[in-house]
């Protein structure tokens, strides 16, 4: 069978997000759109990944739980495991190694925490745009010493890329490359590149997808998908 | 003491916006790394950079900077120029280069002292 992947999503709790983009309002319009497989992963965060996960189940999506890392160099890297509990255990080494500078709201927007009836609980009073003290490829052992998924984020992207920020790609072990736009050099390469939505508000959900094929939309056949670079695109 | 204008004048770099042609220009600092320029950069200076999106302009209200001025040739996103335009950023472009805009900035800030 083949599964709609998109493993690249923020909420609320991202400073550059809607305010009103909910971890459920995102698993249900990804639902609507056809995703199978659904990542979550605000920025250096993992407060909302409870209630994606709730809203996953209620609405019957595979959710993926993770961050967007941003690493010392700036550089955006996406870290996604099976396991609400898994990024959470994971998120705990990234939230310590965070520079905390304090939130200005009208600035850079709320960072809001909420439950799956999308109600405010909390919000993050420090900024999370980063960045963290551990270089770019120390982070890539480190989420896949996790058992997690490590995927530079946009490597295409003008700002906080891989390409734009180092130059170039290092030569490392990722689980994939995210690319906004799909380039032979990549897709030739020896990484499975894939392409995520970066949704930020609601009509982003579902603009960019990867497809794979396997028995199950679960964590295993996305791994064992990547391993054997089995993804395809929207044509 | 040197304002936007005049100093936008000497360099005779792009004015892409400049609300507020009266602000005052005590410094620059010179990077591209927004989180290296939250820790350092002072305010009323002018940001030498290459980072031509939204987040300058924010880290630039933040710190109360002056200018941005964007460097080889790099084109401030429209979401960026809204932002320096509802914070009373000027932002200034050129083809000139970090190490050349800081020099020049320097001799110019220097002149009109």
């Amino acid at each position: 069978m083949r599964f709609s992947i998109d493993l690249h999503n923020h909420s609320c709790l991202s400073p550059c997000a809607d305010d009103d983009f909910y971890p459920s309002i995102l698993a249900l319009e990804a639902k609507d759109k056809g995703i199978d497989i659904l990542a979550l992963c605000d920025h250096n965060s993992t407060e909302n990944i409870i209630a994606f996960k709730e809203a996953c189940d209620l609405v019957g999506i595979t959710g993926i739980y993770g961050m967007e890392i941003t690493t010392i160099e700036e550089v955006h890297l996406l870290s996604l495991f099976e396991t609400v509990e898994a990024a959470l255990d994971f998120s705990e080494i990234i939230t310590e190694s965070l520079l905390k500078i304090e939130n200005n709201v009208r600035l850079f927007g709320h960072q809001h925490i909420v439950n799956v009836n999308c109600d405010i609980t909390g919000e993050v009073d420090y900024l999370l745009y980063g960045p963290s003290t551990y270089s770019f490829e120390y982070l890539i052992g480190l989420i896949l010493s996790y058992d997690g998924l490590a995927i530079p984020a946009h490597i295409d992207r003008p700002s906080n890329s891989a390409l734009a920020n180092l130059g170039f790609l290092p030569t490392a072990p990722y689980s994939a490359i995210e690319m906004i736009h799909l380039d032979r050099t990549y897709l030739d390469g020896p990484y499975p590149v894939v392409q995520g939505s970066d949704a930020h508000t609601l009509t982003h959900v579902g603009r960019r997808r990867t497809f794979i094929e396997g028995l199950r939309p679960d964590f295993s056949t996305l791994r064992c998908a990547l391993e054997a670079h089995n993804v395809s695109y929207l044509t | 003491m040197a304002n936007i204008a005049k100093v936008a004048e000497a360099l005779g770099y792009t004015v892409v916006t400049m609300k507020d042609p009266e602000r005052n220009v005590s410094g620059g600092y010179t990077g591209d790394l927004l989180s290296d320029v939250m820790g350092h950069a002072e305010e009323d200076e002018l940001l030498i950079t290459i980072q031509g999106h939204k987040n300058t302009a924010a880290v630039a209200s933040l710190l109360s900077l002056t200018a941005i001025i964007l460097c080889n040739g790099r084109e401030a996103l429209q979401d960026m120029i809204e932002s320096a335009e509802m914070e009373g950023i000027a932002i200034l472009q050129t083809q000139e280069t970090q190490y050349q805009a800081s020099i020049r900035l320097d001799g110019v800030l220097k002149a009109l002292r």
